[in-house]
């Protein structure tokens, strides 16, 4: 990740602060920076939003396909992330600069929604054994601004909700080959269940403490830290050690019971705002003209 | 209001994906209503709705404009066109719904509007920033089409209030809706716009009493849009294994029938009776050739074969619906001759090859979907999709089929490639070489670089490891033109009661080495394959025509085959070696012939010749003793002009003494060599068999054989030799000649295989009547000859073997491939006389004698000798009631009308002509011209050259 240079009398700063529960923003060790959330951005795509916290800028779009199932899980459809660090956020992502990021970031996601309890995959079967949707979903990382994960996962579980699926139905079937019928109402479409959707939460360890949404000072700052998924019903589905520093057993647990309960209130305050915005109905986008 | 909207929908590819598509929909507000009375808008004056509009309809007395709702338009098209029609606003979404419903009404509308632009005014309401109206969740496209133009009918109200309020009340203009929804004209009054059925307003139009008469019987709104499956469902793969192999279903492959689309058979491996299917249901999307799995209907349900001749309709495109078939097939003779009947439940394996034809001329020029129309009769016509149809329309085109839907009335496809201009010779060529899978590309760099370098001499070492036959007098014989000599023949008197004679055969596996590039590709040709115009050669050129042709006074190498017989053609000796011949001279066959009946002729090769002619009937003779078969299938040439290389004449090929002696001594080496390669290699000989073709085969021989009074045996070939003899009618001289092309077509195909795999006893030849036979005469021609010489020279200790050609596995292959070959170059060769015929008649129309070949329920299939040509003469034509009532007798069979009755060969005059209707797709067309059948035949014209065009420019070539 974007590497800042900070001097020692910067570091020992924000080690204090830390310390004192103020951070150089202001915040308290627990809480968040600002986030900006738009969705259906995308026109073209079955769901999309952009998200932006402080500075990290992130853009997903869903993408809704017809395949076949994967031999051992004939019952259920799947999820394919693909995550792109644009080198608009950092010059070091131009080339193939940002794919061990991208790369990484992709895996945890694919982790984190491994577990059944996070969303149903049953419900994007289309035929047993032959059809199913294939959600793919498009990650684009537009500015670094620190917390990657955390902001990732929101745009994805924000445009996981907006996703709209075509309603299909198996019209006739000839020889072995299903012949689909796609509905003709462009309005004819079903949502998954989003609610248990895991949001990432990102803890920083900095000297004796830990805190969320770290800013890249603070990353730097930092030599150890875990990333928890946390899902809607505050159950962890994956967790994930960051940084080349070690954690103590004991912080490691007190480390987990904290992000599970930030993770549950994130969760619970995106899910109302998505409502919010819903029941807003159709309004002008704003997208990136601000 | 934002001037830019966007239109969402889904949209399933053909690949099966689901796509989003987003259209960016603008919107504008300079759109004018066409009304004379509107002051807002700002147009021109004279615009098309007139300012005080007069109607005589009683039903709405004050004036109005028109608005006809998308309904009206698909079903009171007619009405339409009449002149009561005036002020009458046609909206964007109506245009838009008829195009997409019904190409056919759309044109018509379209015409309508062009006649009548004072009349009708079509208004761009979905473009309109009032006007446009997006549809809402759970809203049908329909009832969103139907919101668009009630909402265009209330902006209009709206629109042209606001210009009319001075005007008192009764003058006012209104805006009236017509349509046959009753939901969108309940919910129009609601919405306070007056709506009318238009049956009620056109009764209302006092002015225009017969209008009435033209109101299509009222349809209940139906929602034409018929996606119902117009076919069966095709069983799963592994359910029609389970049948197949449980014997519920048979496997076997396709074959349509060429007279009857709606009629096809399924042969089946081990059963003698063809498997017969009727209708688009049991043919279920099934294509020729492919193969399928059937299953039976029970017993009292076989039906036979009907008698008509049916093709698909010619010139339009009936859409996705399939037409009523009850009547077309239930003619079928019931009660009689009944034949097993089932219907297709499953394809296993689809044949589909790219396809050569051209498109339906189509009502819609500009659309996308076209239907194309192969040449090959067998194959149903292609739905496809393209942009550039008025291009292709004048082009021959090639088209593969991608699948077929149950939904599809035809098979969808896509366009391939345009090969030429449809009538251009070399066009029409492509297209049937391309059409029988003949390769025909030019020799690639590798092939020629297999050839040896010019000049070419023999070498020493070459002569001292042959037999120097230099000093014999050897002659070739062969039609006029052939530059390919394969064969060439000697004979001497060796004592009075001993004569040797032999038969010398181009070398060319000296040349053509196994396994190099020239051998795979003349192992892939297979054969040379004789055009009208052109010959496909299987090897190069300098091969071919120069150093394997025995051309005469130049030395060649050969393979020849020397007997010692006896005057009464007995062999007392057989030999084969290679050697090193000189022709004395390139006879054709009618120059030997001169030669050997002219007795002046004194020289040692016309003396040779006469001893050859004289052994050549013995043997002859003896072969028929033995139950060789004599047929016939007609066989024509045609003088092609020099300069524009179009055929000017047809001549019947003669049957000379010398033609039938040549080819009895090609037999005699034939059978020669199969038996000697057989000796040597009884696992891998390649080998030449023509089966016994079953009993069945023989039915409308048999049938037809009746009709004159004759009991034919088929039993063995020797007495169906004998009985084809017997059967000759003083009266009717070509009677005997039809039916020896009968009896042709009863025949099996000849076919190569490898000794192997196959019984001993099933290497009969049943047409030669040899129990052994194999193809040896003509290298330069065939591969299988190559392969024989090759076999006979590893037997005589000439050459090297090689693991190919001993592996009978590989050699079954190559067989394989040659009968395949073997077939498709006949099929061109039949093709490309056709296309001559046709190219003959262009500028003819001829009568000429004709024979009939069959009686058919509605029609006569008739053989012209002259031009070995067959067509049908519709007994009725499709849509009169006709003036001749034939009847028709299918026990005989034959058709009656009056006091005339035709019967099969009975010998009748026709009439000759190109069929240029469509000039897309002209075909040849017969008429009957005697007997005089009033409503039927057609006037006698003798030998008329009709509108010849004075020859433009010849320079052009062809």
């Amino acid at each position: 990740m974007a590497e800042i240079l900070l001097s020692e009398a910067e570091k020992a700063f924000i080690h204090h602060g830390v310390q004192d529960d103020l951070r150089c923003d202001g915040r308290t060790r627990l809480d968040y920076r600002p986030i900006i959330l738009e969705t259906g951005l995308v026109s073209n795509a079955s769901g999309s939003s952009r998200l932006r916290l402080a500075n990290s800028d992130v853009l997903v779009g869903v993408k809704v396909e017809l395949a076949s199932p994967l031999s051992e899980k004939p019952l259920e459809g799947r999820l394919e992330f693909f995550v792109d660090c644009s080198a608009n956020a950092t010059p070091e992502f131009e080339g193939r600069g940002g794919e061990d990021l991208a790369n990484e970031i992709c895996r945890f996601l694919q982790m984190s929604y491994m577990s059944g309890d996070t969303i149903n995959l049953a419900e994007l079967s289309v035929l047993t054994g032959q059809q199913c949707w294939v959600l793919y979903v498009d990650i684009l990382i537009l500015e670094c601004g620190g917390n990657l994960y955390d902001t990732v996962s929101l745009a994805v579980k924000s445009a996981l909700y907006t996703t709209q699926i075509p309603s299909i139905k198996v019209a006739t079937m000839d020889g072995d080959q299903p012949e689909l019928e796609l509905s003709e109402d462009p309005y004819d479409t079903k949502r998954l269940n989003t609610q248990n959707v895991p949001c990432l939460v990102t803890l920083m360890k900095i000297g004796n403490h830990y805190l969320v949404d770290p800013t890249p000072e603070e990353e730097c700052c930092s030599s150890s830290g875990v990333v928890v998924a946390v899902s809607g019903t505050k159950k962890i589905t994956a967790v994930r050690k960051i940084g080349s520093g070690s954690l103590h057993p004991e912080s490691l647990v007190s480390m987990l019971k904290t992000a599970s309960e930030v993770g549950t209130v994130v969760n619970k305050i995106l899910m109302t705002k998505l409502l919010e915005e819903e029941r807003a109905g159709k309004t002008q986008k704003v997208g990136f003209m601000r | 209001m934002d001037m830019l909207t966007s239109k969402i929908f889904l949209r399933k590819t053909k690949r099966g994906k689901v796509l989003k598509v987003v259209r960016e929909h603008y919107l504008r507000d300079d759109l004018w209503c066409g009304s004379d009375l509107c002051k807002k808008c700002n147009q021109e004056n004279s615009e098309v709705l007139d300012d005080a509009p007069i109607s005589s309809s009683t039903l709405c007395a004050c004036p109005h404009y028109v608005v006809v709702d998308t309904n009206v338009v698909l079903h009171q098209i007619d009405v339409l066109e009449s002149p009561a029609w005036k002020n009458v606003i046609v909206l964007q979404t109506v245009l838009e719904e008829t195009r997409k419903r019904s190409t056919n009404n759309f044109k018509k509308l379209k015409e309508i509007m062009a006649t009548r632009k004072d009349s009708f005014y079509v208004f761009v309401n979905e473009h309109h920033k009032d006007t446009y109206v997006e549809r809402k969740p759970g809203e049908s496209a329909n009832d969103r089409n139907d919101r668009a133009i009630r909402k265009a009918c209330s902006w209009y109200q709206t629109h042209l209030e606001e210009s009319q309020q001075g005007r008192e009340k009764k003058k006012k203009v209104q805006i009236i809706l017509l349509t046959q929804d009753f939901k969108n004209r309940e919910q129009a009054l609601k919405e306070g716009i007056p709506a009318y059925r238009v049956d009620e307003y056109v009764k209302s139009l006092k002015d225009f009493p017969d209008l009435q008469e033209k109101l299509a019987a009222s349809h209940s709104d139906d929602n034409a849009e018929n996606r119902e499956p117009l076919f069966p469902e095709h069983w799963a793969p592994t359910r029609i294994m389970t049948g197949i192999k449980s014997g519920k279903l048979l496997q076997g492959i396709f074959h349509c029938s060429r007279e009857n689309f709606l009629e096809g058979s399924v042969s089946v491996e081990g059963q003698d009776k063809s498997i017969l299917l009727q209708g688009h249901a049991s043919l279920n999307r099934a294509v020729d050739g492919d193969i399928v799995a059937v299953e039976l209907l029970p017993e009292d349900k076989w039906t036979s074969p009907s008698g008509i001749v049916l093709e698909d309709q010619e010139d339009q495109d009936p859409g996705d619906q399939i037409e009523k078939e009850e009547a077309l097939l239930t003619n079928s003779t019931k009660g009689k001759d009944l034949q097993p009947t089932g219907k297709i439940v499953g394809i296993i394996r689809r044949k589909w090859r790219q396809y050569c034809g051209i498109l339906l001329p189509s009502v819609l020029a500009e659309g996308t979907r076209h239907l194309f129309v192969p040449a090959e009769r067998k194959i149903p016509k292609i739905r496809i999709e393209t942009r550039q149809a008025a291009t292709l329309s004048s082009q021959k085109i090639i088209v593969a089929i991608d699948s077929w839907p149950r939904t599809s009335r035809y098979p969808l496809g896509h366009f391939v490639r345009a090969l030429g201009n449809i009538g251009d010779k070399d066009t029409e060529n492509e297209v049937l070489l391309l059409e029988h899978d003949v390769p025909h590309h030019s020799f690639p760099e590798t092939v020629l670089a297999c050839l040896p370098s010019m000049p070419w001499m023999i070498s020493q070492e070459e002569v001292n490891c042959r037999e120097d036959l230099r000093n014999l007098d050897i002659c070739s014989v062969d039609p006029p033109g052939c530059t390919d000599i394969d064969d060439a023949l000697h004979f001497r008197e060796l004592s009075p009661n001993l004569y040797e004679i032999g038969v010398h055969i181009a070398d060319v596996s000296h040349f053509v080495r196994p396994d190099t590039a020239l051998d795979k590709e003349a192992a892939n040709r297979g054969t040379t394959v004789y055009l009208v115009d052109r010959r496909i050669d299987m090897v190069p050129e300098l091969l071919s025509s120069n150093l394997c042709s025995l051309r005469p006074d130049q030395e060649r190498l050969a393979f020849s085959v020397i007997w010692e017989v006896t005057p009464n053609a007995e062999i007392k000796k057989t030999r084969f070696t290679k050697s090193v011949i000189r022709s004395r001279r390139a006879y054709t066959y009618a120059e030997a012939q001169c030669s050997i009946d002219d007795p002046l002729q004194q020289n040692e090769l016309a003396k040779s010749l006469r001893g050859l002619n004289k052994l050549a009937k013995i043997m002859k003779k003896n072969r028929m003793e033995k139950g060789a078969l004599q047929l016939s299938s007609p066989e024509i040439r045609f003088e092609v002009s020099t300069e524009t290389n179009d055929p000017i004449d047809v001549i019947s090929k003669p049957m000379l003494d010398t033609n039938s002696m040549v080819e009895e001594f090609m037999l005699l080496a034939n059978i020669s060599v199969a038996e000697h390669i057989f000796k040597h290699f009884p696992e891998c000989a390649v080998l030449r068999r023509h089966p016994v073709p079953p009993e069945s085969n023989f039915e409308p021989f048999l049938k037809a054989g009746k009709t004159q009074g004759f009991t034919l045996d088929v039993s063995s070939n020797k007495s169906l030799a004998a009985s084809l003899d017997a059967a000759v009618k003083p009266d009717n001289v070509y009677m005997n000649t039809m039916l020896r092309i009968l009896a042709t077509r009863c025949m099996m195909q000849a076919v190569y295989f490898s000794s192997g795999t196959v019984a001993q006893v099933d290497f009969y030849h049943y047409g030669l009547a040899a129990p052994i036979y194999t193809h040896f005469t003509s290298p330069i021609r065939r591969y299988a000859d190559l392969l024989v010489h090759r076999l006979l020279a590893v037997a005589i200790s000439a050459d090297v073997t090689y693991a190919e050609l001993l592996d009978r596995k590989c050699v079954q292959q190559l067989c394989n491939n040659l009968n395949y070959r073997h077939k498709m170059s006949q099929y061109a060769q039949r093709s490309s006389v056709a296309l001559h015929t046709h190219l003959f008649f262009r500028h003819r129309v001829q009568d000429e004698d004709a024979y009939v070949l069959s009686v058919r329920q509605n029609a006569l299939q008739v053989l012209i000798p002259k031009y070995g040509l067959e067509g049908s003469i519709y007994l009725k034509e499709k849509d009169e009631d006709s003036k001749s009532a034939f009847i028709y007798n299918p026990d005989e069979p034959s058709q009656t009308c009056d006091n005339i009755t035709i019967r099969t060969f009975d010998r009748i005059v026709v009439q000759v002509s190109l069929d240029s209707k469509y000039v897309q797709h002209q075909k040849i067309a017969v008429h009957l011209v005697q007997p005089q059948i009033a409503g039927l035949s057609v006037e006698p014209i003798k030998t008329v050259n009709v509108s010849e065009p004075t020859p433009k420019k010849l320079k052009s070539g062809n």
